[in-house]
């Protein structure tokens, strides 16, 4: 800033910001690259001043001096609405490892005035905090000599999982000798991508995504399932043989459903599934958010609506007045829509009330499962004080979900769908297998997809997180051909492969210790321990030290 | 068999079944008493022929007939054979390191399971888990199994070395000969197989021709391998070359190539053939998506420089009431074209030297850039000084449109000057002898010398007729005034002082006419002098109150004094204190009583609260606000041909006086020439420089100040001036962005007229945003770039 510039209460130094931008003039060539690549303008060609003084013996003929000259470099800007936001694409760009920015370590002053104009932050990513209950959980039950031990290597495993009602013997052999009607039921691998929308995602990451789903049903025999988000689908999509990877998403907002509509008929394939979102767990009580600066032509065509619009969706389904009417009428609208041929399950944020969800579910005979987002979901655009404050935790609500099924003896009938902060710190396998044995059929991620599929920065220490603007350096959540063509749809697939194979290997590595190769360990919980007693009693597995 | 020393061991005794351990211990016995061949009747026990280490020359035969236990031939060594005359159980030839094993009937899972070598030869088929975990050492030969039927499930996992041969003589699975998922994890060896498989992993294993040397190999050891199983009627059968397939590991080279499908393959084979050409949205746009690097040229930058030279106005202009293209001038200067630069200023003002020179506050510094940046402004005094000496302009002829002003102050003197260098003819009405009303008359001499003032009026005297009025003027002599002129402009500025209603208030001075009575030298003051009012006009008065020598000069005010600048300065050089805030009760032959009750003594009361317009003679169809001439934007009156500039309008500073005068004859030129634009283009093109007086004023913000030093202060000369202006808004072709530009986008165009324009190459420029951020001009601006889908 200007030194002689008025100070204003927002008025900011550059070590009042979360994110200091080192610089070093020693090695810097002056290329423009951090400038041009700098999402946020962040930093900016600057002019600087240097003075020298010289200062010759005293008392002689010549009298100190002062020389003046000016230098070429890179400046900081400290207005808050240019902050630094740590992504490092500076970095990445400089060709002599010149610039960085650096993490402050003391508490920064920026966090007290992103409210300008009485407009509270929003941002996209992630709850802002790594500490993870799912990482602390151990797999304590190796059967080396008490079970068959398998070699996760050399055994044949069926990493499958079942998503729809699953009749008790009873019932199922009733409504086959009755010729009744059976609900569906997919066989698919456990580990889903959960809905993150064509507009929250780029053109590229989306097709990448899809893409990559289809290789691993069709290449390599993985049967993947990925949901579409709301934000309606392709229409292509809708009407190739892909589709049956998908689970559609409708939610609150209702967006791109026409178009689905006027597929039904030309469908060569029927969807997996259809999920209702109710609520996301990064966001608890609040609908989507795309934010206008992503809505250009090609998205609003696909959602029915005008171009440079926000669009938040309501955070509940309008006219539903109740649960079991919402619950009850949606899954009735969305099961007849392919003639009671497709799963339909609801997906909600994890809350102190998914029980009451979960036992309406369990009388609704149409109901193909439950899905939770725990707190520590991502999304694309929410308040910053909903994704950091707001919702439950998804391992003790997974629990008592599905300790709640036992009770009904229901465990087997309707599965459990867990999301929200699984491999939040690189742990996918462990965090997966964690949910399974405490009661999830299957799991589903998002963040960390864009993180090992695409090279998302963002991270639980606020790096980034700048989806909700069009600005993803990475092209990940841009609309921007200019942004979003740094993406290739082939490396995005590729490395989708990459996730899913080698978690695979992971999660066998987990399993087989414990016996299993051809069944989930879902609900395993003597399998689990933890060194936090407060944790195992909540979860009711082990304490071990 | 006979001549050889042989032992026979029974498995089960009186005493009933002997343990595995006793057996052991009674075969180690035997073979070290010399036996030659041990003859064994098992019954279960375990590992039954392993273990026997003998020296290089020697041999042994373990014979075995009942039923074996797991593990036979267990850790195996060089010269041993065993022969099992029935089926084996499991894991025969674990870990054998050397021992020829040979089953004369089937042998159970585990068979050869990591055997590092050695022979095995099996009369039948095996279970599963066959040849697993075998090993490859350099220094010993290679182990082999040989297999009569077919191989169990599970085959061959981790093989690392040696070979198998699986005959698929008359097997247990005619359709599969070598079982569920053979060569999981294989990394060495190979088998030779013959008949029908269903599939091995094709990760560890790939297939083979049977080479000559192979088919040597293979086709010279299985009348040996039939021999030992007494089958050798079956050669012949076995022996077709065609039948014979061969298996080997990948290399680990070869295993990270990958099998599958490369996803490029995928997508253009798979993905796009389903959807259609253009993938997912193929249909929805054809927007292309094709990947692109992070640093980027043309419509691909996010950002794009724009050279927006002269599109906004300096600040110093912008500022500035007269309009003068200060910047233009300094550009001048630095041009080595000072005379021009000098005279410019004629174009704005006729009074170039007394007001830039010596009597305006500056607003042009006052806005300067520099001054934003915390550095002193240019300092256009030195240059408004040498317009003392500037010539008249070049006069156009008459236009035949009659112009009457009234008021030979500055603002009439500005109006009547323009109108005629527009061409129109202007005559001035005033009361004084000489033109240039309080500039002339009030205006103290140690704030303007005489002689330049003087020679700025007689060069306005060249340009502009002047009348004289005997008296003021009446309404009757404005009217026909109207009548005589097409437009009359109204500038008799301020001439009646405000008082105040106290008594005694017939012993005050007002300020203006103590000032034309110092001026002229006829004005004694005592040495006691009180002034109401602080402002600058009373600060005016009290300098020249001390130049008359009055030695006590307070100048008292009811709030803060609103002075500033050389006039406030002058003051209190004169000493004069200020006091505020002090209200007047009455004026005594003593001096001003305040209502607190204090005296304060004084010789000479002057007050100086302001002065209100004369408007009597104003005819009732000219609207007045607060004894002020209602004018528009344009200086016209609610008679539109009756215009009114100056303190008339509002009291104002010399330069506002001056700017609303170029105003006024602005509007009238247009009104007379709104018929004739042409001619009205022919003028604007006659001045010596181009701009817009509408441009917005450039943001502070763009221009680059790092490069003045801080430390520069004094400017002495014209020179030493301009090479400290930032030249705001108009290029100064330093050339600085050509230098920095990081992949030399930017090239300096010279256009028809000899202008010049830079241009940022798009196939070249990144959109770094440098020749934006240090341009001392403020010239380029970053802007995004269009929007793309």
């Amino acid at each position: 800033m200007q030194t002689n510039a008025a100070v204003t209460p927002s008025t900011l130094s550059r070590r009042d910001l979360p994110w200091q931008i080192s610089w070093d003039i020693h090695t810097c060539t002056l290329c423009g690259r951090c400038t041009a690549i700098c999402p946020v303008n962040a930093i900016e060609p600057g002019v600087f001043r240097k003075r020298s003084i010289s200062s010759p013996a005293f008392g002689l003929k010549d009298k100190p001096g002062s020389s003046f000259s000016v230098y070429h470099g890179i400046r900081q800007r400290t207005d808050p609405g240019y902050a630094c936001v740590g992504c490092s694409m500076c970095s990445l760009v400089c060709p002599n490892n010149s610039i960085e920015p650096v993490k402050s370590e003391i508490t920064d002053m920026l966090r007290f005035h992103r409210d300008r104009a009485g407009l509270p932050r929003t941002r996209g990513g992630r709850r802002n905090n790594s500490e993870s209950v799912l990482d602390q959980i151990k797999f304590i039950r190796i059967s080396m000599l008490t079970d068959p031990a398998l070699d996760a290597g050399r055994h044949e495993f069926e990493m499958r999982t079942l998503i729809g009602r699953v009749l008790s013997p009873a019932k199922a052999i009733k409504a086959q000798r009755e010729k009744g009607w059976m609900p569906p039921v997919r066989e698919i691998y456990p580990l889903l991508i959960g809905g993150m929308s064509f507009g929250a995602l780029s053109p590229n990451m989306w097709e990448g995504l899809q893409m990559g789903v289809a290789y691993l049903n069709e290449e390599l025999n993985m049967p993947v399932r990925i949901c579409t988000g709301e934000g309606g689908c392709p229409p292509r999509l809708l009407r190739s043989r892909f589709l049956k990877y998908v689970i559609l998403q409708i939610a609150s907002g209702y967006f791109g459903w026409d178009e689905i509509i006027h597929a039904i008929p030309e469908m060569k394939e029927d969807p997996c599934a259809v999920e209702i979102k109710y609520g996301q767990g990064a966001k608890p009580g609040d609908g989507g958010l795309l934010q206008w600066h992503k809505v250009n032509k090609l998205i609003a065509a696909i959602r029915g609506v005008p171009p440079g619009v926000s669009l938040p969706s309501p955070p509940t389904h309008q006219t539903k007045y109740s649960i079991e009417e919402a619950v009850a009428k949606m899954i009735q609208s969305m099961s007849m829509a392919w003639g009671f041929r497709v799963p339909v399950y609801p997906k909600i944020s994890a809350s102190s009330t998914s029980l009451s969800v979960l036992n309406n579910l369990t009388r609704n005979p149409y109901a193909s499962g439950l899905a939770i987002d725990g707190e520590d979901g991502g999304t694309g655009a929410a308040y910053n004080v909903s994704m950091n404050h707001m919702g439950h935790p998804i391992a003790s609500n997974i629990r008592d979900c599905y300790i709640d099924l036992v009770k009904l003896g229901m465990q087997n009938e309707l599965p459990l769908i867990a999301g929200g902060g699984i491999g939040k710190n690189g742990n996918l396998a462990a965090n997966a297998a964690a949910l399974i044995m405490l009661g999830a059929s299957a799991v589903q991620i998002g963040k960390y997809i864009m993180q090992a599929a695409a090279g998302c920065l963002g991270t639980e220490g606020d790096r980034c997180n700048i989806c909700n603007i069009g600005r993803c350096p990475k092209g990940i959540t841009s609309q921007d051909p200019r942004l979003y063509r740094r993406l290739d749809p082939e490396m995005v697939a590729q490395r989708l492969v990459d996730v899913y194979v080698s978690f695979d290997t992971e999660l066998k590595k987990i399993v087989a210790p414990l016996g299993r190769s051809t069944s989930l360990p879902t609900g395993m919980s003597d399998a689990l321990g933890i060194s936090d007693k407060g944790a195992a009693e909540r979860l009711q597995i082990k304490y071990v030290v | 068999m006979s001549g050889i020393n042989t032992v026979r061991l029974k498995g089960k005794d009186e005493s009933g079944r002997v343990s595995s351990r006793v057996l052991e211990e009674r075969i180690q016995e035997a073979v070290r008493s010399g036996a030659q061949k041990i003859e064994i009747e098992a019954f279960g026990q375990h590992g039954l022929g392993g273990r026997i280490f003998l020296p290089e020359d020697k041999q042994i035969m373990i014979s075995i007939t009942g039923s074996p236990g797991q593990r036979v031939g267990a850790m195996g060594s060089p010269g041993t054979t065993i022969e099992v005359h029935g089926p084996a159980s499991d894991d025969i030839g674990w870990l054998n390191a050397g021992a020829e094993i040979i089953v004369h009937g089937y042998a159970t899972n585990g068979v050869c399971n990591a055997m590092a070598q050695g022979k095995v030869f099996i009369g039948g088929g095996i279970g599963s888990r066959g040849m697993t975990m075998t090993k490859f050492n350099p220094r010993f030969s290679l182990p082999e199994l040989w297999v009569l039927g077919c191989a169990g499930d599970y085959f061959a996992e981790f093989m690392a070395g040696g070979t198998a041969v699986i005959c698929g003589h008359d097997p247990r699975e005619p359709e599969n000969i070598l079982g569920y998922r053979p060569c999981v994890g294989m990394v060495g060896g190979r088998i030779f197989f013959r008949g029908p498989v269903r599939g091995y992993s094709q990760a560890d294993a790939r297939p083979v021709p049977v080479s000559d040397e192979s088919w040597q190999w293979l086709s010279g050891n299985l009348p040996v391998f039939l021999e030992k199983i007494n089958k050798l009627q079956l050669l012949e059968k076995l022996s077709v070359r065609e039948d014979w397939h061969c298996l080997v590991a990948r290399t680990p080279l070869e295993k990270a190539g990958g099998l599958t499908r490369s996803m490029n393959d995928f997508r253009r084979e798979v993905w796009d053939k389903e959807l259609g050409k253009g993938g997912l949205i193929g249909d929805l746009t054809d927007l292309d998506r094709s990947p692109v690097g992070l640093i980027t040229t043309g419509d691909l930058r996010r950002y794009v420089p724009v050279w927006e030279n002269r599109k906004y106005m300096a600040p110093c202009q912008a500022s500035c009431p007269a309009g003068i293209p200060v910047q233009e001038r300094w550009q001048m200067i630095r041009e080595g074209k000072a005379d021009e630069a000098v005279d410019l200023a004629l174009a704005f003002t006729p009074f170039p030297a007394s007001i830039c020179g010596y009597l305006c506050p500056n607003l042009c510094m006052q806005g300067c850039t520099r001054k934003a940046g915390n550095l002193d402004p240019v300092d256009i005094t030195i240059l408004g000084k040498r317009g003392i000496s500037s010539r008249v302009p070049a006069l156009p002829p008459l236009s035949g449109t009659r112009v009457a002003v009234i008021g030979g102050g500055p603002a009439g003197i500005s109006v009547a000057w323009q109108l005629r260098l527009m061409g129109h003819e202007a005559v001035i009405y005033d009361l004084e002898k000489v033109l240039g009303g309080k500039m002339s008359t009030a205006i103290p001499e140690h704030r303007i010398p005489g002689e330049v003032l003087n020679a700025e009026l007689k060069r306005v005297r060249l340009v502009i007729p002047h009348v004289r009025l005997s008296q003021r003027l009446s309404g009757n002599e404005f009217e026909q005034l109207k009548k005589d002129f097409d437009y009359v402009v109204l500038a008799a500025g301020a001439q009646k002082p405000r008082t105040i209603p106290v008594p005694g208030s017939e012993r005050i001075i007002p300020a203006l006419t103590f000032l034309k009575n110092a001026k002229q030298g006829r004005q004694d003051t005592g040495s006691r002098v009180v002034i109401i009012g602080a402002g600058n006009v009373g600060c005016d008065a009290a300098t020249e109150a001390g130049r008359l020598g009055a030695s006590e000069i307070t100048l008292i005010d009811i709030q803060e004094p609103a002075s500033f600048g050389t006039e406030r300065l002058d003051a209190e050089n004169a000493g004069a204190r200020f006091r505020y805030p002090c209200f007047t009760r009455e004026v005594t032959d003593e001096g001003v009583v305040l209502t607190t009750g204090e005296l304060i003594p004084a010789d000479t009361v002057i007050i100086s609260i302001g002065d209100a317009p004369d408007l009597e003679f104003l005819p009732e169809n000219i609207a007045t606000e607060r004894g002020f001439v209602l004018v528009d934007g344009k200086n016209q009156t609610s008679d539109p041909g009756v215009f009114a500039i100056g303190d008339i309008v509002r009291p104002g500073l010399l330069t506002d006086a001056i700017g609303a005068g170029r105003k006024a004859a602005s509007a009238i030129d247009e009104m007379v020439y709104q018929a004739m634009p042409d001619k009205q283009a022919f003028r604007l093109k006659s001045l010596p420089i181009d701009y817009s007086e509408t441009s917005e004023r450039i943001d502070y913000s763009r221009m680059t100040l790092e490069y003045y030093d801080p430390r520069a202060t004094e400017y002495n000369d014209l020179a030493g001036c301009a090479s400290q202006c930032s030249s705001c808004g108009s290029c100064m072709d330093c050339g600085l962005c050509e230098a920095l530009c990081p992949v030399g986008a930017i090239e300096r165009k010279v256009l028809k007229n000899g202008q010049f324009e830079r241009i940022s190459d798009p196939h070249k420029c990144i959109g770094c945003g440098f020749c934006g951020k240090s341009c001392p001009c403020g010239i380029w601006d970053m802007v995004e770039n269009f929007p793309i889908g």
